[in-house]
């Protein structure tokens, strides 16, 4: 309802008006193209002081919605979740400053600093074998088949919600009841404790969510893939390159911003799991599958220690934002050496 | 600018349509003669319906509203009804969480009321001390016992060469297993179908387990490891109640824990990890892969309609002197919310759930043990009627075998630190040592404010 209003304002006011700055929120309406020969930001450069005062009301009413969901949602929790990593705080009671006492315990934690290891070793695992396998499957689908089935059935265990997967291939990987070791029992005569052992929970686990995760990135990387222009693979076969040469030494630097796009979104995304723990190993056995988030949730919501549990939470954003800035800034993400 | 102002008043609507929304939901409050109960119990939830139609009926008037959520989201659901002011007036209460709401002032302390209506605690035979807090006050009144048994598959029993009887007396010691030690190894059957005590056994390939899971990560061992060591005289706190430290570390349970690695490393039991947490007890004795395993009492009636498969109940094993039984028994409690609206309403319904007359018509389904002795008469009858025999338990708390779990702090933590160093050993990655690791944890979890 708002945007059929604000695309009547942007066509009924202007020509009357004879400002075509006020037309610069409505990027692609006909009235832009019809009353502006110039292109560009020209136009807003123009605009009178007292226009843009007489914006500002509506502006800010527009902008309202928006800003009350994000303080709401985005800015009050994370400011109240940074105060309470410094209290003590057990729901039912109010909190109680505790300074950095929850710091402190952060430090002699050795269930925190195993959780932390345990989780950087799931992430290693998703992001070698997740990047590695979507690019070959990408590059695969690029120059064998262009069929959109086939991109399509990629794509589909990303649609399977993360819940359903982990109970699906929980099932599938059981060591009494489940397919894959009723065939590595008939092949081998033994079976593997995929979530039992220590060795075992963490490399199953992160297969899972390579699984899941693979058509997704696969498929940003065959968008990538498609913007490399094909005079440079003709270029490189009139030199005499063979297929392995050419995506060596042309596909890959080509694709670095993308790949760099998937390694970010994937270490992102590996270090916030939690859903498909839960479900399967609980972190166990002996810890061995506590991951952070998994730490953190028991932390808060079984032990009802919020304090120490927003503590963590804490350190775990900052160490995210850390390692999403040294990534960025050693790929020079945005670069591209296609110019 | 009529356009502008139409767009700033469209805006300014939805909002308030936004805005109103959110606040029209909160405006349902309990009505003043409303008394909610919780349980996370869907069998207990439908026995007790009977009791909310006998109360309505006796109070005109008013409405009892019986709602239950499954355990997994019960006690998160109820911390945020306390913090949201919407929690039940009245639900069932498990002791791991009991002192954390008593510490934060959330349940009400019932002996005000236990006073003036000379409400007799002493018709209750377990559990009332569970639901009593470190100030002295009562705090819930017991709901049901439990406790625990050997549950087996008759036909494996009896090709076994065993008879029912010989399941009524056995013993056990930690250094050979005594008579229960040679039965396991008896019933456990390879895939080539030599028992577990015949040469050529083959411990890799097996097809029936001569007992279920005693390697399991359970920090109570109650359907574990509890019913063999409790018989040695162990207790798991140093007190009765509110211990400081858990007896990990004494030498009996190490000696138990070692007699279930060499059981689990013969074959005899599933090595931890065989099953995953989805299978259930009744699970494993159904599908053959277990011949004997011990179960709660919660069970009995489940086991008892297994299709196909003949289940027998009896007690758990006496310990190396030939005549000890001793039963690990948890009781839930019944209390009250202290921001209840109705206390007075609320505490009659629940001292109406505390009597004889209703325990003995919910009861007579069998999903749950009474505490009143009289209606746990009255249940076991009825059950014995559907053919589920419980004189196993009934005799139990007759010859006063069973020994309340006790109550302690920080339940979820302990459980937490707890489980993985358990985890561990039966896993092989740790040895006898961590005993006194977990028993050092216990203390400081413990006596931490």
């Amino acid at each position: 309802m708002v945007v059929t209003s604000q695309g009547n304002h942007a066509t009924s006011v202007i020509p009357r008006s004879g400002e075509p700055g006020a037309v610069a929120t409505t990027a692609n309406s006909p009235a832009k193209r019809k009353s502006s020969p110039r292109r560009g930001r020209r136009p807003v450069a123009t605009r009178s002081a007292a226009a843009r005062r007489r914006d500002l009301p509506v502006a800010l009413l527009l902008i309202l919605p928006a800003v009350v969901g994000f303080a709401t949602f985005y800015a009050y929790p994370t400011l109240r979740g940074i105060y309470l990593s410094f209290t003590e705080f057990h729901v039912l009671s109010p909190p109680r400053w505790v300074g950095l006492a929850n710091f402190r315990e952060l430090f002699g934690d050795d269930v925190f600093w195993h959780s932390l290891l345990v989780t950087a070793y799931f992430v290693l695992l998703s992001v070698v074998f997740g990047t590695l396998i979507s690019l070959v499957t990408a590059v695969v689908l690029d120059r064998v088949t262009r069929s959109s089935v086939l991109r399509g059935v990629i794509l589909l265990p990303f649609l399977i919600s993360n819940v359903i997967a982990a109970l699906v291939w929980q099932w599938m990987l059981d060591p009494t009841l489940g397919i894959v070791n009723i065939a590595l029992k008939n092949l081998t005569g033994h079976s593997i404790l995929f979530f039992g052992s220590g060795g075992w929970a963490i490399p199953s686990l992160a297969a899972i969510s390579v699984w899941k995760w693979m058509g997704y990135y696969a498929l940003l990387i065959f968008a990538g893939l498609q913007t490399i222009p094909p005079t440079i693979y003709e270029a490189g076969r009139v030199d005499g390159a063979s297929e392995v040469q050419m995506f060596r030494r042309l596909t890959v630097p080509l694709l670095r911003p993308i790949l760099i796009m998937v390694v970010v979104l994937t270490v992102i995304n590996s270090f916030q799991v939690f859903d498909i723990v839960q479900v399967t190993t609980e972190g166990g056995p002996a810890n061995a599958s506590n991951v952070l988030q998994m730490y953190i949730y028991r932390k808060a919501f079984r032990q009802f220690d919020f304090g120490y549990a927003a503590t963590m939470s804490l350190a775990l954003f900052a160490l995210l934002i850390a390692v999403t800035f040294t990534q960025l800034r050693l790929a020079r993400a945005n670069e591209s050496d296609l110019n | 600018m009529r356009v502008r102002q139409a767009v700033a008043l469209g805006a300014a609507l939805t909002l308030t349509a936004v805005v109103s929304a959110c606040s029209s939901s909160s405006g349902s409050g309990s009505g003043s003669s409303t008394v909610n109960w919780w349980t996370w119990d869907d069998k207990q939830a439908a026995a007790y319906k009977v009791c909310a139609t006998d109360f309505e009926k006796a109070n005109p008037g008013v409405t009892v509203k019986i709602t239950q959520y499954n355990v997994v989201d019960y006690f998160t659901k109820l911390t945020a009804g306390f913090v949201a002011n919407k929690a039940p007036d009245a639900f069932q209460n498990s002791v791991q969480f009991f002192p954390q709401y008593a510490d934060q002032h959330q349940l009400l302390p019932l002996d005000d009321y236990i006073k003036k209506d000379s409400f007799d605690l002493s018709r209750f035979s377990v559990g009332v001390d569970s639901w009593k807090y470190t100030d002295g006050k009562q705090y819930g009144l017991p709901l049901d016992w439990a406790a625990t048994g050997l549950y087996y598959n008759s036909d494996m029993l009896t090709k076994a060469g065993y008879s029912t009887k010989d399941v009524q007396n056995l013993n056990w010691n930690p250094d050979n297993g005594g008579t229960i030690g040679k039965m396991i190894a008896h019933l456990t059957l390879d895939t080539k179908g030599r028992r577990g005590d015949q040469a050529g056994f083959d411990k890799a390939h097996i097809k029936t387990y001569g007992f279920g899971q005693l390697a399991a990560k359970d920090f109570l061992g109650q359907s574990t490891w509890s019913s063999f060591v409790s018989t040695t005289g162990w207790r798991l706190g140093n007190k009765a109640n509110w211990p400081t430290e858990l007896n990990y570390n004494d030498p009996r349970l190490v000696k138990t824990m070692d007699w279930i690695r060499t059981l689990v490393a013969k074959g005899y039991a599933p090595k931890i990890g065989t099953f995953t947490n989805t299978v259930s007890d009744v699970d494993l004795l159904s599908s053959g892969k277990v011949a004997m395993e011990t179960g709660g009492s919660w069970s009995a009636s489940t086991f008892a309609k297994i299709p196909n498969i003949k289940v027998g109940i009896g007690p758990t094993v006496l310990g190396p002197d030939g005549k000890t039984r001793a039963v690990f028994s948890n009781s839930n409690g019944n209390t009250i919310w202290a921001g209840t609206k109705n206390p007075d309403l609320t505490w009659k319904w629940v001292s109406y759930m505390g009597s004889e007359a209703c325990q003995t018509k919910a009861s007579a389904t069998g999903t749950f043990f009474p505490s009143i002795p009289a209606s746990m008469a009255a249940s076991a009858k009825a059950l014995k009627a559907q053919g589920v025999d419980l004189t196993v338990f009934t005799d139990m708390l007759k010859n006063k075998e069973l020994y309340p779990s006790p109550d302690f702090n920080n339940g979820a933590e302990l459980q937490d630190a707890i489980e993985p160093l358990i985890e561990a050993y039966f896993g092989g990655q740790k040895n006898d040592s961590v005993f006194a690791d977990m028993q050092a944890k216990t203390k400081s979890i413990l006596t931490q404010k």
